[in-house]
């Protein structure tokens, strides 16, 4: 690819790359995002190309393997354009007959289709589905525009040219002011005003200054930093090389997990070809602006993700936090001034520029604009990757766009914000989602997971879980954080295990508090809000366990039994051949019977009986 | 040279050189903030929390270690606010549940009048306040000891196991806050190691003696 000189010279490139795309008349976009690969979107991918070979269809169709489309659920998935005839769930085995039926009579192949739960109907198109409906993609709905390894692509659907009217029309005040009137905020967790963060670094005197992408996305099921890299590099590069200009920096990293292999592997592609471009490097399309990027693997803790702490692991230091202030805008990595922005914020700032500050603030809420990426996982039909406007409720995110809670049982609860965020109850289902509501009812934005919980989750047990995690995860280095947790995790262990008291209950509220205000960073500050949010809104539950020794839920192991109710077993022995500790004794045909000196509380034997014969109290 | 500002500390008013260290400043102007990581020497690391201070800025309050704070001008703290006080005694009744036989954390907390421990003891004896690994690197300069692991798992130790380069200098022996070495006892409560503040209503009567109350 020849060096682009000038603007002008994007424009002819954007006006070919989309002649050469319009050649095709079929386009097969299949998602080959991680969570599909793992379900097998390779080997279909292989079936297609060699089928479409061996039909001599390869120039009039093209096959593009893209990023996550976020139904994940459902995959491996494609779209056939034009049409937008969706397939879900697809083998090796079915590619003949899409290909045949769908690509060459364009008939629809039936069984291919998603069949909506609630109805059982059949639909057709992507667009119709309600997980679809009723999201605004407008950041992740581009990984299906574009195969991540082709920066022809990303042009062709009008990629680097916010950075060209950027470097040709704007300064860089003009430029922080339109990130600032947007209103976009930190999708990392913080939530903290972009533009503001930009005016900070870049009204700091020392230079060099530094850019970072931070790529460290640790919270457990949250995968939307991973899927935007993986599926579209070139949008990140572009908000990264936006913001280089805004600040005045002249190299950037990207700190990504060494967990992302094809995050990583697609980014280095991505940044070969900017080069290639000119997109990246001196002078960029003849602006005299220069800027290139680094890739560092991330060194593999949690706390990596948190600003100082990443700074020391690009360093080379063991990743502690440290101190803020001085903040990195001010005294970042070698003591430079350091912007650092997570991979979404990033991939917004492109849309920022393009839609106009106005354009982009008319989506979301007085205090947060824009749409946010969540990871909506756990008890829910639909679990995948689900853009929304800020504003819409937890309602709409978890009932219409995740076809509400699996096997008709009840919600209970939903986790939002990572391991630190907060259980929010039935009655706040129809609060609208944004930073500050969410901080206001005891949670947070975070990253945005989001893991929903029905009637047989324990918020005892959740509490617990995510103690643990966080007690893994501190570094250790100030008290409240690391003995903090550890107090706090003893007491719910102990509740969790019918030994716990109602003083404990006031200990654990007093460590809670003192831990989120003393901690030295992020990480210890927001660990109480597991406990805090489960107390807030299920004390009930952490009541029974002290005072009555029972587990509402039936799941904390020290306080339940299991046993067979007589009237509905019909002696199938599934139970009998699951039991891991053979607790389950009986004949064919006849009453079976627990055990309860060999039980183990595992729950496999009710989780395998047909005739719902296994009751736990 | 740095410029001369003025901060505040419990309604006193202090001036000092811009980016001063806001525990040291209040120390030596004789506001007494316990500490117990911190030592004038040191980098300060803010890792033992119990110098923790109420910061109030653009009309919002968050608490913050005072070793690691820098002054700038106009800063208004509160060292001995109720709220801070109830979360440094809380860490206290954490750091003696963790080194129970310490005699420095049994002064400290007796000093913040924290007479019941409620959590289970737990017969740490360090409590990683990390006074020896910077003593080892910055005074010693040879920085063999360290932390190892991370969260509950960490520790004092060689990393890498190279206990070889030890020195045996004892500068980090010297600097223990807790009572392993007797004659290493530095007092881990303000300058005159009684009095916690200028404010009498705060001073408990362990501190009645003191001449700057």
């Amino acid at each position: 690819m020849p060096k682009l000189s000038s603007s002008s010279a994007l424009d002819t490139l954007r006006e070919a790359k989309t002649r050469q795309r319009l050649q095709h008349e079929t386009v097969i976009v299949l998602c080959s995002g991680t969570a599909c690969s793992a379900c097998g979107c390779l080997p279909v991918l292989n079936a297609l190309t060699e089928e479409l070979e061996n039909k001599g269809l390869s120039d009039k169709v093209e096959l593009r393997a893209t990023g996550c489309h976020g139904f994940c659920e459902q995959g491996p998935l494609m779209v056939i354009q034009p049409g937008d005839v969706f397939y879900c769930r697809i083998a090796p085995e079915d590619v003949a007959e899409i290909v045949s039926e769908t690509i060459e009579k364009k008939n629809i192949v039936d069984r291919l289709l998603y069949v909506e739960p609630k109805t059982g109907m059949r639909i057709e198109h992507e667009t119709d589905i309600p997980f679809y409906k009723a999201q605004e993609r407008s950041v992740l709905g581009r990984n299906k525009l574009v195969s991540p390894k082709e920066i022809g692509d990303y042009i062709a659907v009008g990629g680097y040219s916010s950075l060209a009217r950027v470097l040709g029309s704007l300064d860089q005040d003009a430029v922080i002011e339109m990130v600032k009137s947007s209103g976009l905020r930190g999708r990392g967790g913080g939530g903290f005003p972009t533009g503001i963060k930009w005016q900070l670094c870049k009204d700091v005197e020392p230079t060099p200054k530094y850019i970072v992408c931070n790529a460290d996305e640790g919270d457990p099921g949250a995968y939307m930093d991973r899927s935007l890299l993986e599926g579209n590099p070139h949008m990140v590069l572009e908000g990264m090389l936006i913001g280089a200009y805004a600040i005045g920096a002249s190299e950037g990293f990207i700190y990504v997990r060494h967990e992302y292999p094809l995050a990583v592997e697609h980014t280095k592609i991505a940044i070969d070809q900017a080069r290639e471009a000119g997109l990246l490097g001196e002078d960029i399309m003849g602006s005299g602006f220069g800027f290139d990027v680094k890739i560092c693997k991330g060194a593999g803790a949690f706390v990596c993700g948190e600003e100082t702490g990443l700074i020391a692991a690009i360093e080379g230091r063991v990743s502690e936090p440290v101190t803020r202030p001085p903040y990195p805008v001010e005294r970042g990595l070698w003591g430079q001034p350091t912007l650092i922005n997570n991979v979404e914020t990033l991939a917004n700032v492109p849309i920022v520029i393009d839609k106009g500050a106005e354009g982009y603030a008319s989506v979301g809420t007085e205090g947060s604009k824009g749409t946010k990426i969540f990871s909506l996982v756990g008890k829910v039909n639909n679990t995948g990757l689900v853009e929304v406007p800020m504003g819409i409720t937890l309602r709409e995110i978890i009932f219409d766009i995740g076809g509400g809670i699996q096997n008709g049982k009840r919600f209970k609860a939903v986790q939002t914000g990572g391991p630190s965020g907060g259980c929010l109850p039935e009655g706040l289902l129809d609060l609208e989602v944004d930073f500050d509501e969410l901080t206001k009812a005891g949670s947070m934005m975070g990253s945005g997971g989001m893991v929903v919980m029905n009637e047989r989750t324990c918020m005892v047990d959740v509490a617990k879980y995510f103690l643990t995690f966080l007690q893994d995860e501190s570094c250790g280095n100030c008290v409240p954080c690391r003995i903090g947790i550890s107090r706090m995790l003893e007491i719910v262990t102990d509740i969790s295990e019918g030994n716990g008291t109602m003083e404990q209950i006031s200990l654990l509220e007093e460590t809670a508090e003192a831990t989120s205000l003393a901690s030295l960073c992020g990480l210890g500050k927001t660990a109480a809000n597991p406990p805090l949010s489960t107390l807030k809104y299920f004390r009930e539950e952490y009541q029974a366990h002290i005072e009555e020794k029972r587990c509402p839920a039936g799941v904390c192991r020290a306080l339940i039994t299991y046993s067979i109710i007589e009237d509905k077993c019909d002696g199938c022995m599934l139970c009998k051949k699951a039991c891991p500790t053979q607790a389950v004794s009986g004949e064919k045909k006849a009453l079976h019977v627990i055990d309860q000196d060999k039980c183990d509380r595992c729950g496999i034997c009710m989780d395998v009986c047909k005739q719902d014969a296994v009751a736990v109290v | 040279m740095a410029e001369t500002i003025t901060i505040t500390i419990d309604d006193e008013d202090i001036d000092v050189e811009e980016g001063a260290n806001v525990l040291k400043a209040a120390l030596e102007a004789g506001i007494c903030i316990p500490n117990l990581c911190y030592l004038p020497e040191l980098k300060p690391t803010g890792a033992c929390r119990v110098c923790i201070v109420e910061l109030e800025q653009n009309g919002r309050t968050s608490m913050t270690a005072s070793c690691t704070l820098e002054a700038k001008d106009g800063m208004v703290i509160h060292a001995h606010s109720e709220r801070v006080l109830k979360v440094r005694q809380n860490i206290v009744e954490m750091l003696v549940a963790e080194a129970p036989e310490s005699d420095v954390l049994q002064t400290l907390a007796e000093r913040l009048e924290v007479d019941d421990i409620r959590y289970p003891e737990r017969d740490n004896d360090c409590v990683l306040c990390g006074r020896c690994v910077a003593a080892c690197k910055e005074v010693a300069g040879t920085g063999v000891k360290g932390f190892i692991g991370r969260g509950t798992d960490r520790a004092i130790g060689f990393p890498f196991h190279r206990d070889d380069l030890c020195q045996k200098c004892y500068e980090c022996r010297d600097r223990c806050p807790i009572d392993i070495a007797p004659s290493s006892r530095r007092d881990p409560c303000g300058v005159c190691g009684s009095e916690l503040s200028k404010n009498n209503e705060l001073i408990p009567e362990i501190c009645e003696d003191c001449e700057l109350g």
